[in-house]
């Protein structure tokens, strides 16, 4: 795997891509689980 | 909103060709056609990380650079909503201030033989982190909305003041490993001289696009927690 990767460092600037984007998609998902959260509670003071 | 739309649209191709010319983009010794890159020595074909790896700590910068100005107006204004801007810049700083780290310690496993080395640049992002992390600890101790925004503000400028010195001189006035240090004879400075005309487009491109990305991030988080504090709000007088 590690020859493989410094053979064609291409696909390490790959990964890196996927690092960022992953990052990215953990504070989308940080996100929508506040706004969820903000939704219900929103939701229970209107039935109350 | 129509306007809004096209910015946003405006992100998602431009992103979108950034990742394209810095994944497709060949990298040749004598760049002649336009897509073309030049060959750095001692980088190789991983150099195209400068495309996603530097915007990431660039971004580590302006958010923290937000969160201080933020820090200042709360200071001065005393408005919570203040707070709440500053501490969405905070956790987007962090959030790409650890891609940094990580995105730069799979490159190194690959340049320099390990994830990692504690060279100089290695060891002052780490510090950042340990400082920036320490402000989370602090607000999450602290019960009282108005104490902690202004023990939050007071803090986010005195950390302010290391981010310049542990990004941009510390790593560049020692010998180190990392592209720019100061006994760095083949690949730094690299944007400046190494870089041809269209590696500096493209580079330039994606600093411009991921901040425009930030400011999108930033405005979603910041909003959602100050809709947060305004239910709080609700709850209360119910």
């Amino acid at each position: 795997m590690t020859d493989f990767l410094s053979n064609n460092s291409l696909y390490i600037v790959m990964i890196i891509v996927l690092i960022t984007w992953t990052g990215i998609f953990t504070f989308l998902m940080g996100l929508d689980k506040r706004l969820k959260k903000l939704q219900k509670e929103l939701k229970e003071q209107e039935n109350e | 909103m129509k306007k809004d739309l096209i910015w946003k649209a405006a992100i998602y191709l431009i992103m979108s060709m950034v990742i394209v010319a810095g994944i497709a983009f060949p990298i040749v010794e004598k760049p002649s056609a336009w897509y073309e890159f030049p060959l750095i020595m001692g980088l190789g074909e991983n150099a195209k990380i400068i495309f996603f790896h530097v915007p990431s700590s660039w971004l580590t910068v302006i958010a923290y650079l937000m969160a201080m100005v933020y820090g200042v107006k709360y200071l001065r204004k005393k408005n919570l909503e203040d707070d709440m801007k500053s501490y969405a810049a905070i956790q987007l700083g962090s959030i790409f201030c650890i891609l940094a780290t990580v995105t730069g310690s799979v490159w190194a496993k690959f340049a320099w033989g390990s994830f990692w080395h504690w060279d100089p640049r290695e060891t002052s992002i780490f510090a950042l982190l340990l400082i920036y992390g320490a402000l989370f600890a602090l607000r999450s101790a602290i019960e009282n909305d108005e104490k902690r925004a202004t023990l939050s503000a007071v803090y986010s400028i005195i950390a302010f003041i290391t981010v310049p010195f542990f990004i941009f001189i510390m790593p560049r006035i020692m010998t180190g490993l990392h592209p720019g240090s100061a006994d760095d004879s083949n690949a730094g400075p690299v944007v400046n001289f190494k870089m041809n005309a269209n590696m500096q487009v493209v580079f330039y491109v994606s600093l411009a696009v991921f901040t425009m990305l930030y400011f999108w991030m930033w405005k979603l988080g910041s909003s959602a927690l100050i809709l947060n504090e305004k239910v709080k709000k609700l709850k209360y007088r119910s």
